[in-house]
């Protein structure tokens, strides 16, 4: 029996030393983030643009719009076609042999490393186009949101008891009025929290931007041009060789986990939300 | 009035429709393209040969996959080896250690943490990891581990901040709060009932957790697993910042290296020739069939009602 | 049952010959009888024998689903509501359905009874407050939400709900209104409220209502159908059926449910 209260104290131990040091890092990321980031971000972060390399001073104005840009586009391109797809499968398809398998195809390309969708978009669009593009990089990132919108949707939607479609079809509505009326209207809250969180997923993403949107000194906001991104910024910067950059890459750091952190955060108010009503 | 209504309902049904077979038309198009774009490097060097090459030789024209093949497979595994016994920590605490009024709080800091996007623990590494690797860990190892025999040529290594080591440790640390989640929500799926019935017979906590728990949810946590190498095999951002990017093969720990995604992003724009950018084509051909092995994998193990 | 339409009073519905199929399961046999106009049928019988499955048919519900296949027919007047020729939208403004739980829909509460008033075009805005107004009164629930219209529905009691459904079901004037087991969630004071209503509305439409309620049935209906296995065993006025059944398997079930 001893052995057995010595086993179970070293079992649990173990556990929750692990859960310590992992809580540790994770804790220890945040607080230099917060420390080396907030230190650099200052206004002229926010409104000027880049200088050349070596220069004291810059800022990233023109990268934080671009990625505004191509996330802002990415989001028209992915949400209506993730929101009809899902519609799709919910209403229509239900539970037919074709629909599963697209279930499960979505499921899967959540998990498709992101630099493979870069390199896809870059031979499908950039190369025809004979160059890198806003474009391209709304492509990319548009194609990573679409799987998630979809699933969540699909569900979203099926979680809908069928006695208020069928209600809607009693008063003789036609199958748009009951999907986009009833259906829709009763998961509101849930879509609007999917739309966040497919948001706060392409936020922050870097490789499929890599060969897409590519990166730019010239500010042009183009759709058939490359573009200056937070991401790629913070990348190229911090691999540079200057402390300048060095610093605008901690500010664009903090900035863009401070605004993933935001749209997560307030897609789990939604979510929070939908289950009190 | 019903001519509209048929109408709309037509044209809705079919645009639906597209979009959702839309996914499906992507896939099949993400692997034509992988591999169409693939096949010179694949005619040239021949697949197999390919993928046991370590000439990665831009000068020359001439590529093998072995080096950054070595380097995705390495990085994961030591990763895996040290993020999953944490991650399993962190969910066994969560779900049976932690007092309740921390169990919402703490599980919803680590589903932030999984959002924080890879580039920001990348850049971590490069700025804070990775110098403290190089001032610490180095000279422990060097002064340790690396006095042993035949293993201790593999802990060797000195003045670098960035290497497959600390490659491997940035993405440990970004893969544990994911796994833990995912691992989390695996071992939730115990019926009360169950645990229960083990304590009725005497079992102590961790009997309960570890026959148990385990047993049920095994095959929800093997998925979790799996789905977590998937994500690890397939991370660039994590990676590039601190592995080196040096095209040869790593004698040590402590050697700077490259990993497929490393590879890709770094010298894609940059291939000069049209084989150097077929074999980069080939690389994520096969980092495509990996990663997709895993997803198969681990969708036949993690039954997805532990998503809803 | 051999074909039976003695009823003293016009004629409303008429079911000929009528058999359901759910892909190849046979759920309703050989049924023949009609329903007079401006009462109330009940449908009893027990779980699985096809009440709810024939309740269903009146606005083709069945038709949502793939695989189900009516044969015979079923005449609204003189129309027979199976054609495939029907306009199902034009039926179920003519046939109203009340469900088995409250199914408010998540809008205010105007806009749900406005709801099939829209669809079958109404757009003035007079025409719309009046016959919301005039439905809610009808269902009894006026006074009770006229100083919240715009307000959620869902946000209503069960009870409330479930009449603000009926509100709804009336607003579109049908000449038939179908009630599924429509008080089975509800507590007895809502039950009897929606009884009453049941009462009161039968004075204009036709009403058929499923229930597993047999004092339910007594109270209200003026005809009994009782079902056994999608088969009709007895089809007669509620007071003789409930005193002298004539059918053993009949005598059976009341006796063994009621009393």
């Amino acid at each position: 029996m001893r052995k057995r209260k010595i086993k179970n104290y070293i079992g649990l131990s173990i556990s929750t030393i692990s859960a310590f040091i992992g809580l540790f890092f994770l804790l220890w990321i945040i607080v230099s983030l917060i420390e080396k980031g907030f230190h650099y971000v200052n206004w002229s972060v926010f409104t000027q643009n880049a200088v050349s390399p070596g220069e004291e001073g810059g800022g990233l104005k023109f990268a934080i719009l671009g990625q505004l840009e191509v996330v802002g586009i990415a989001s028209l391109l992915g949400i209506p076609t993730g929101i009809l797809g899902g519609i799709y499968l919910s209403e229509y398809g239900k539970d037919s042999f074709l629909s599963n398998v697209i279930r499960n195809v979505s499921d899967a390309m959540t998990s498709i490393p992101s630099i493979i969708i870069g390199i896809f978009v870059y031979a499908l669009v950039v190369v025809p186009m004979g160059g890198f593009s806003v474009l391209a990089g709304s492509i990319a990132l548009a194609l990573l949101m679409i799987p998630i919108v979809i699933s969540s949707i699909d569900n979203m939607l099926r979680l809908v008891p069928n006695e208020l479609r069928e209600a809607a079809y009693a008063l003789g509505a036609p199958k748009y009025i009951v999907i986009f009326k009833v259906v829709a209207k009763e998961a509101i809250v849930g879509i609007v929290s999917v739309i966040l969180l497919a948001i706060s997923r392409i936020l922050g993403e870097t490789a499929p931007l890599l060969f897409t949107s590519f990166n730019s000194n010239f500010e042009s906001y183009k759709l058939n041009k490359p573009i200056a991104t937070l991401t790629v910024t913070m990348y190229d910067y911090a691999m540079g060789p200057y402390d300048s950059w060095h610093h605008l890459a901690w500010a664009a750091a903090i900035i863009l986990t401070f605004s993933v952190l935001l749209f997560n955060i307030a897609s789990r108010l939604f979510s929070y939300w939908r289950f009190r009503r | 009035m019903k001519k509209k209504f048929v109408m709309i309902d037509f044209f809705l049904k079919h645009i639906s429709m597209f979009f959702a077979y839309f996914v499906l038309l992507v896939i099949f198009g993400l692997f034509l393209v992988l591999y169409i774009n693939s096949k010179d490097a694949i005619n040239h060097f021949g697949f197999f040969s390919f993928i046991t090459s370590n000439v990665w030789s831009p000068a020359f024209d001439k590529f093998g996959g072995l080096i950054a093949l070595i380097g995705t497979f390495l990085t994961t595994v030591i990763s895996a080896i040290i993020a999953i016994p944490i991650a399993l920590g962190i969910a066994i605490f969560l779900v049976e250690i932690c007092p309740n009024f921390l169990k919402t709080p703490i599980g919803i800091a680590i589903e932030l943490l999984a959002a924080i996007p890879s580039v920001i623990y990348g850049f971590w590494g490069l700025f804070y990891l990775g110098p403290l690797i190089e001032k610490y860990v180095q000279p422990l190892f060097n002064a340790t581990l690396a006095k042993l025999p035949i293993v201790g040529q593999y802990f060797y290594g000195y003045s670098s901040s960035v290497s497959l080591f600390t490659a491997s440790v940035v993405l440990a640390i970004m893969i544990i709060p994911f796994t833990a989640a995912l691992t989390r929500d695996a071992l939730k799926i115990t019926p009360d009932l169950l645990k229960e019935s083990a304590y009725a017979l005497g079992a102590t906590k961790w009997e309960t957790i570890s026959k148990v728990m385990f047993r049920y949810s095994k095959g929800a946590i093997i998925g979790a697993v799996l789905i977590s190498l998937g994500r690890a095999i397939g991370e660039t951002m994590a990676v590039t910042f601190v592995i080196g990017n040096q095209d040869s093969l790593p004698t040590s720990l402590m050697s700077a290296t490259t990993t497929v995604t490393a590879t890709i992003a770094n010298e894609f724009t940059e291939a000069s020739s049209h084989l150097y950018l077929s074999s980069m084509y080939l690389l994520a051909f096969i980092l495509f069939l990996l990663s997709f092995l895993l997803i198969i994998g681990s969708k036949m193990f993690f039954l997805r009602k532990v998503r809803d | 049952m051999k074909y039976i339409c003695k009823i003293d009073g016009k004629q409303k519905i008429e079911v000929r010959n009528f058999n359901f199929y759910y892909g190849n399961k046979l759920a309703l046999k050989d049924l023949n009888f009609c329903i007079k106009e401006n009462t109330i049928v009940a449908l009893i019988g027990p779980s699985g024998s096809g009440k709810t499955t024939l309740a269903r048919c009146f606005n083709r519900m069945h038709d949502l689903y793939p695989n189900n296949r009516y044969e015979g027919e079923i005449f609204i007047d003189n129309t027979n509501i199976l054609d495939p020729k029907i306009d199902l939208i034009e039926l179920r403004d003519r046939v109203g359905m009340v469900f088995q739980k409250p199914t408010a829909f998540p809008m205010s509460i105007f806009e749900n009874i406005a709801f099939g008033l829209k669809l079958k075009g109404i757009k003035n805005k007079t025409e719309l407050k009046d016959k919301v107004e005039k439905a809610l009164k009808d269902a009894a629930l006026w006074d009770e939400v006229k100083d919240r219209l715009d307000k959620l529905a869902t946000n209503l009691s069960g009870g409330q709900q479930q009449r603000l459904c009926i509100a709804r079901a009336i607003a579109v004037d049908p000449e038939v209104l179908v009630f599924d087991e429509s008080t089975a969630s509800l507590d007895p004071i809502s039950t009897s409220k929606i009884e009453d209503l049941m009462v009161e509305l039968s004075k204009k439409l036709t009403i058929i209502a499923v229930t597993h309620n047999l004092q339910q049935a007594a109270r209200v209906s003026e005809y009994t159908l009782f079902l056994l296995d999608g088969e009709a065993i007895e089809y007669d006025k509620t007071n003789i059926m409930f005193t002298n059944p004539k059918d053993k398997k009949t005598q059976d079930y009341i006796m063994g449910r009621f009393g």
